[in-house]
């Protein structure tokens, strides 16, 4: 029954007129690296703050490891929400020693998480002290006192260098083999491509889509066509059912087809409407790409 | 409770400003301990050449009148650990600790009482400075000691304490309320010294004498001293009741405010 290690029920939460989060449901399973996309403003931090007990929520429900929040429940999830969060004057270990002492760890645990993120040769140095990639490495140890069940991640490589994001999504790709259930909120496609298996992908407090990230590039394709007559072209791709996120691109049009439609299909379909197609590629589909569909898609439907 | 103590020492202990502060706030309370009669026996000196009648010394520190006298003056230094009690949990707004705290899986109740810990104990503390400071220096200056007179007024150190920790839980909760360090600081001396005297001012005296500044002042009346008699002034010699009740009544009052607040708010 406790497959899900975390289930959301009809999240909701305004600031004054704007929705920041409109009756968003999810559903994280246990050992999946969970990604939540989504532009900046899209409701990621208010999510992740929501489940962290830090925001109030306004209505909806939700569970960890099929139990409502508490202290307690709080203990087995480490996070990063979006900067790390020490005490300047104190030196890492002493600020960690905070953490274990609310987590109720023992020290011993320190030397290890300050291991995995390489930052034992500096534990002894003050927090202000650290460059931004050694507080964001400092932060993840600290999510990892103890053990947890879940790791928060959010937004980890914000600000880095590409030498610091390099080696934080080395770090995540390390953490996620160990089988943790891992949720990484982000704006960056690639970063979500590289790292999670599953994906949900949010804009203005709402849930587009969530599933598989494989199932997400395999699940439909999308094709550019062009030909002589663009207009006559335009007007039966209109007509179809089976076109989706039509818009103009390059010299022709480019769609998706919800069905699996093959490109001798489509070829077959216009002769059959007695258009000769110019110019037909099947698209390498990205997440990237996926996403801006998605984006435009709920855009095209509420202004 | 051994483990929030624990917690939130740490985040006193190794931090410069904290022990800069406190020793200056314990030095500057002993030196006016120690340096006060002399200072008042000066001033009255030079005043009293001129006087028709003999001004007679003042003896600040003799039991049982040296308690009475000595929580009286510490009174007018307890913003010192108010201003600490600001500056140390605006700091947890400013670094966004309280959410690491509470991420990290402090209840927020948890994270108000431990610094509730940190008011009592910097008051006791400072309570205990007075008590040392007062029993050496009545030891030294009182001719004929029996325990009797030296436990006589004793209890004053204690109500020094309440006007104390009262005093800094209502920083306490100006604190969590406002979260910026300097607005907090400016709401407190804006409240202290102009709001609530004006208030008080336009209230009827019935009910401007349950105001939180009033009652924290009055508390410890102005001591007696061998002028005031002189001239028939007559100040209260005891802890009124209703005083420490009302100072009760507010410290739990603000405290609930606080709770209130932090419950329902996102930190």
């Amino acid at each position: 029954m406790d497959t899900y290690t975390l289930e959301i029920e009809g999240l909701s939460k305004s600031y004054g007129r704007l929705k920041a989060l409109d009756s968003l449901s999810l559903q994280v399973e246990r050992g999946n690296v969970f990604g939540l996309l989504g532009p900046n403003g899209s409701g990621k931090t208010t999510t992740l703050g929501i489940l962290l007990d830090i925001i109030r929520k306004d209505g909806g429900t939700f569970k960890w490891f099929g139990e409502l929040s508490s202290p307690q429940v709080r203990k087995r999830i480490g996070a990063l929400l979006e900067q790390p969060l020490f005490y300047p004057y104190l030196s890492a270990v002493q600020n960690l020693k905070i953490i274990a002492d609310i987590r109720g760890v023992s020290y011993s645990e320190i030397e290890k998480v300050l291991q995995l993120v390489d930052l034992n040769h500096r534990k002894g140095s003050k927090f202000k002290t650290f460059s931004l990639g050694m507080k964001q490495r400092l932060a993840i140890a600290a999510a990892m006192l103890g053990n947890p069940d879940v790791l928060i991640l959010d937004e980890p490589t914000n600000g880095l260098d590409p030498r610091g994001i390099a080696d934080i999504r080395e770090l995540i790709i390390r953490i996620a083999k160990t089988g943790i259930t891992i949720i990484l909120a982000s704006h960056l496609l690639d970063e979500v491509e590289k790292v999670c298996s599953h994906v949900a992908v949010l804009d203005h407090g709402k849930k587009l889509f969530s599933g598989t990230v494989s199932g997400v590039l395999s699940g439909s394709s999308t094709f550019e066509i062009a030909a002589e007559d663009m207009s006559m072209l335009e007007k039966i791709l209109l007509d179809q059912q089976w076109v989706t996120n039509l818009r103009k691109e390059g010299r022709g049009f480019a769609f998706r087809t919800n069905n699996d439609y093959s490109a001798t299909a489509i070829n077959q379909f216009f002769v059959q409407k007695g258009i000769y197609l110019s110019h037909l590629t099947e698209l390498h589909q990205s997440l990237e790409k996926y996403f801006l569909e998605l984006l435009s898609d709920n855009h095209d439907s509420t202004y | 409770m051994i483990r929030l103590i624990k917690i939130d020492f740490r985040k006193y202990f190794y931090n410069r400003s904290f022990w800069i502060l406190t020793s200056l706030y314990f030095l500057l309370i002993v030196l006016v301990f120690v340096g006060s009669q002399g200072f008042i026996n000066k001033i009255m000196h030079n005043v009293g050449k001129n006087s028709p009648i003999a001004i007679p010394d003042f003896s600040l520190y003799s039991f049982p009148y040296v308690w009475h006298n000595l929580a009286f003056l510490a009174g007018f230094f307890k913003i010192f650990p108010a201003l600490i009690v600001i500056i140390f949990i605006t700091n947890e707004f400013s670094y966004k600790t309280v959410r690491q705290n509470v991420m990290a899986g402090m209840s927020r109740g948890e994270f108000l009482f431990s610094k509730l810990f940190f008011v009592f104990l910097y008051s006791l503390a400072s309570a205990v400075i007075l008590l040392f400071t007062a029993l050496i220096l009545g030891i030294t200056h009182t001719q004929v000691i029996t325990s009797a007179i030296v436990f006589q007024k004793m209890y004053f150190v204690a109500a020094y304490f309440l006007e104390l920790f009262t005093f800094s839980i209502l920083a306490l909760m100006i604190a969590f309320l406002v979260k910026k360090q300097g607005l907090s600081i400016g709401v407190l001396a804006l409240y202290f010294y102009v709001i609530e005297p004006l208030v008080a001012y336009k209230l009827p005296d019935g009910v401007s004498y349950f105001l939180p500044v009033k009652v924290m002042g009055r508390l410890i009346d102005i001591p007696n001293s061998s002028l005031m008699k002189i001239f028939g002034v007559n100040f209260r010699e005891y802890i009124a009741v209703q005083d420490v009740v009302l100072c009760l009544f507010y410290s739990l009052f603000f405290i609930a405010i606080v709770y209130w607040f932090l419950k329902k708010s996102d930190i």
